[in-house]
């Protein structure tokens, strides 16, 4: 930020290097850790102040002042998390990590890709960990290295230049570059995310038992329909000895020109998923509407025999050859005014029932209220008279609708995450070097090894001296004809 | 206990402690064991955490005699003490496992069970492993502490709701739970490294004093009523459960004078701070001294008020100002402020340790460096199982409510813990930040862990509402 300004207020600098210095203002790593306490700031505002999408507008009356609400709205502090700002912050931060791989990721790429594999002087006599051993000659020397490598899993690799020779061996190279793993799989997460925030949805539907729909309520009130539509044939609830419950379940077909294309049964924790559009189970209960009315009815002059009969609203019952009865009207919750029933409420707190029982004979209809309302109707006039058995209430399933084309982008940058983070801290480069060094005028010949690791390195020293310790045993064991005809080799070279 | 003992200020033999701890261990056995007599039922879970709790509390004394004696015998019986603790823990896990018939995830409760005993075996690992060996004198208390919150929290088995009937519940728990556990041992580590590092005792006095006053500044400012009563919740002991005047809105008894004696304790507690500004201010080492005999009277105080504050809370009925009638109160009803109250003695108890006993403890730690270094590595550790964790949830709730983000505030602040640990890690890596800076870092990144866990569950509902 501080070479931002300073780039802008230097009058002599050309427009190239303006660029460039806000191109190193964005790959700093002090750039990222202000924006990323930015974003922990803001964050944690979004959790502490109500946020619009979750919280009732009433509620959000009654926690702020008139004036507070009104500079938290237009600040968007009470919808951080779709607020320009806070999205602009995230682009930010994405092109942070976008600058700063591409500003360090060359470097590291020509240490992945070039390894080092013949270690000049200056960098022998800095190289922690070393050791010197005494050999008799180079071949004897660079065969025992090898044999001590190979025994500790490693493939040991001879380096020849024109001048001098050696052995190189490594392994987990990929643990360079395990870090850009872990940015990319980030900004590819970022990526699924915004390719959601711009062509993905999110909605319910609320469907009664039997009922087909294809419109889709948006979060933001909008309605969405759906090329084909979606039928409840059954839902349900299962409880557990308390009360509580402990399964929804839904059968859902998707329906397209009339024909039946998938069918599913579905619960919490297990979607119907069709054309890239995800149906959850969310919810389940009452609709307020009548499925059922199950009634007894008796003959009022007691000539017939009593019979229970289950009823739909608007549905006619035949009774006898000469009385039908009608389920008329249903009210939850009921009251009485002037002569009149009212519905009070759609919850199922005191329900009441209007039937008409219609006789052929006498051509003409009764009322019949359960229960008996007086001010409104006589039952005791009806040929049949009725008691309510039971009630059964028609249930919606409620379902959460959503399309999430970028999703995939979201779940392979978590895999890529979770192994690129296990790589960064678990998976170490080491490298060993061992060069034979032997001296001109004495004749004198020593084997120098080195090594190196990314991190871990006191784990890394206890390696290095358990190589020394197989390097020398190997010396030791190895036969003196092979040594003397080796020796005459390198002699010969 | 260990207070006590700290008092005698001479370590006469090494055995006196082991006698004591050991004597209050058999008297507190023989006591649940008359209980269990009575009740006919010996491996109830009660009792399996009630042995844990005895356990953990002989372990945490003997750890923290061994901080003030130095007598390393205590080491090897404080270890034994956790084993136990751990054992038994293990099978109140088992326990509720089996007559749940799911995994003990799904409550604050269960959480809580299975955080506990992460710790202590993270704690035994770290002994083992690093030998970290006084770390336990920093895990057992906040172990004791999980465990009396787990008596006061509600313990009924509830049944699973329909969203957490999944194989991810498991996973998302396990890593969350393992990744917490890290971040607390990493917490203790950084505490350690600050004490080889050489931080100043008066300075360690000055935080500990400002956080109790803190914990007694927020009770009374919150819950400070006229005349010098005190708001608790109120509590129905026959549905267990808080009483709600209307959803959401929960009714508060007032307790008299229990205001004041907060007040006071407030006050006390905030002088060691008062003295220290002074001593720097005059620099004067007199102050200093005062200073610390002022800790030392305000843990006597501290201890007054838990004894009161929980004698006052399980009896008694009291009026509200909301509501006619006498109501009843429990602790459970108040989990926050008791633990917070528990958690005061205890830290400036750790203090008095560091104030008297510093040489022995820099001796039986392991150096600095190595200290940061496992500090660093336990981060290593708990970021990644974060991450999973985080993934894991996102992956859950994608099944569960249809999207796998959705800017709950859990969600956000197990984004914002992640963050906070990311930072520690880019500036380690590549700043090279180690030391004292990191030794705060990991502090903070722990604080920033433990709103995650409790704060969010209870002072911001959303989607976890049931976590």
């Amino acid at each position: 930020m501080a070479v931002e300004a300073n780039s802008l207020s230097g009058k002599t600098l050309s427009g190239k290097s303006v660029a460039r210095k806000i191109w190193q203002a964005f790959a700093s790593i002090k750039t990222g850790v202000i924006l990323l306490i930015m974003v922990v700031i803001l964050a944690a505002a979004g959790t502490i102040i109500l946020q619009r999408p979750v919280t009732d507008p009433d509620e959000m009356q009654r926690a702020y002042s008139p004036q507070a609400l009104r500079l938290l709205d237009s600040t968007g502090l009470t919808d951080v998390f779709h607020a320009w700002w806070f999205l602009g912050l995230m682009v930010l931060v994405s092109l942070c990590i976008v600058a700063a791989s591409i500003d360090r990721f060359p470097n590291a790429w020509r240490y992945f890709s070039r390894p080092y594999k013949y270690p000049d002087e200056s960098f022998r006599r800095a190289s922690r960990p070393q050791k010197l051993l005494a050999i008799a000659d180079e071949e004897s020397g660079l065969v025992a290295a090898e044999r001590a490598l190979h025994s500790l899993g490693f493939k040991p690799e001879r380096v020849v230049r024109e001048d001098h020779f050696g052995i190189f061996a490594e392994r987990h190279r990929i643990s360079e570059l395990a870090v850009y793993i872990v940015h990319a799989s980030l900004l590819l997460i970022f990526f699924g995310a915004v390719v959601d925030g711009i062509w993905g949805w999110q909605g319910t539907l609320n469907l009664n038992e039997g009922q087909t729909s294809n419109a889709v309520e948006l979060r933001d009130g909008a309605t969405r329909t759906l090329p084909f539509a979606i039928r409840c044939d059954a839902a349900g609830q299962e409880n557990y000895q308390d009360g509580t419950p402990k399964k929804w379940w839904s059968k859902l077909a998707v329906v397209q020109n009339g024909r039946d294309l998938q069918k599913k049964e579905i619960v919490v924790n297990d979607p119907l998923l069709y054309n890239g559009v995800r149906f959850y189970q969310s919810s389940y209960g009452p609709n307020g509407k009548i499925d059922k009315l199950m009634l007894e009815g008796t003959p009022s002059n007691g000539s017939g025999a009593r019979q229970e009969i289950g009823i739909a609203l608007n549905q006619t019952v035949t009774l006898d050859a000469d009385t039908t009865v009608r389920f008329a009207e249903f009210f939850p919750d009921f009251a009485v005014r002037d002569g009149q029933v009212y519905r009070k409420s759609n919850d199922l707190e005191n329900p009441a029932a209007h039937l008409v029982v219609t006789s052929k004979n006498a051509a003409k209809d009764f009322d019949v209220w359960l229960p008996q309302l007086d001010e409104i109707a006589d039952n005791s006039k009806s040929p049949y008279q009725f008691n309510a058995i039971d009630l059964k209430m028609g249930h919606f399933t409620g379902l959460q609708v959503s399309h999430e084309p970028g999703q995939w982008g979201v779940w392979s940058g978590v895999v890529l995450i979770g192994i690129g983070l296990a790589v960064v801290f678990y998976v170490v480069h080491m490298r060993f070097w061992v060069v034979p060094i032997c001296d001109p005028k004495t004749g004198k010949c020593s084997l120098w090894i080195g090594g190196s690791a990314n991190r871990n390195r006191e784990a890394f020293e206890q390696r290095f001296n358990e190589l020394v310790t197989l390097v020398e045993a190997e010396l030791k064991s190895l036969p003196e004809p092979v040594r003397q005809e080796q020796t005459a080799s390198v002699a010969w070279n | 206990m260990a207070h006590a003992k700290a008092e005698q200020q001479q370590p006469t033999t090494g055995a006196t402690l082991i006698v004591l701890v050991g004597l209050a261990v058999v008297f507190l056995l023989f006591m649940a064991f008359l209980n269990v007599v009575k009740s006919g039922n010996l491996l109830s879970e009660t009792n399996l955490l009630y042995a844990a709790l005895i356990f953990y509390a002989g372990a945490g004394a003997l750890y923290l005699g061994f901080g003030v004696t130095g007598t390393q015998s205590y080491l090897k019986f404080a270890s034994f003490s956790t084993w136990l603790g751990l054992i038994a823990n293990t099978a109140a896990i088992a326990h509720r496992w089996y007559e749940a018939g799911h995994a003990p995830f799904a409550s604050v409760y269960e959480m809580l069970l299975s955080f506990v005993w992460t710790l202590a075996a993270l704690t035994l690992v770290a002994e083992k492993k690093y030998a970290v060996k006084v770390i336990g004198t920093v895990t057992m208390p906040v172990a004791i502490v999980g465990v009396l919150l787990m008596q006061l929290l509600r313990t009924d088995v509830h049944p699973l709701v329909p969203a957490l009937q999944s194989t991810w519940l498991h996973v998302h728990v396990t890593l969350a739970m393992l990744a917490y556990a890290a971040c607390a041992l990493s917490f203790a580590l950084a505490m350690m490294f600050l004490i080889q590092d050489k931080l100043k005792t008066e300075t360690v006095l000055a935080v500990t004093s400002a956080s109790t006053l803190a914990i007694y500044a927020s009770i009374v400012s919150t819950r400070f009523e006229k005349w010098g009563a005190l708001n608790l919740v109120a509590w129905n002991p026959e549905t267990k459960s808080e009483v709600f005047l209307s959803r959401g809105v929960r009714l508060f008894v007032t307790i008299p004078d229990l205001g004041w004696l907060m007040t006071l304790t407030s006050l006390v507690v905030a002088s060691p701070l008062v003295f220290y500004a002074l001593a720097r201010w005059k620099k004067s080492d007199s102050f200093l001294t005062l200073a610390n005999r002022a800790v030392f009277l305000s843990i006597l105080l501290q201890v007054m008020t838990v004894a009161i504050f929980m004698l006052r809370a399980r009896d008694g009925h009291y009026p509200s100002l909301d509501a006619e009638g006498l109501f009843q109160t429990s602790l459970a009803a108040s989990p926050f402020i008791f633990s917070g109250l528990v958690g005061g003695v205890f830290i400036s108890l750790l203090y008095l340790l560091l104030l008297w006993r510093r040489p022995d403890l820099e001796r039986s730690l392991p150096t600095a460096d190595n200290l940061d270094r496992i500090t660093y590595k336990t981060i290593c550790l708990a970021f990644p199982l974060l991450t999973l964790m985080i993934a894991s949830g996102a992956y859950w709730a994608n099944q569960t409510w249809g999207s796998y983000w959705s800017w709950d505030p859990k969600e956000t602040w197990a984004a914002i813990t992640w963050l906070v640990y990311a930072l520690y890690l880019h500036m380690r890596i590549t700043r090279g930040w180690r030391g004292r800076r990191a030794a705060y870092f990991a502090i903070a990144g722990f604080a920033v862990v433990m709103f995650t866990f409790f704060g969010v569950t209870y002072l911001l509902p959303g989607l976890h509402a049931y976590a």
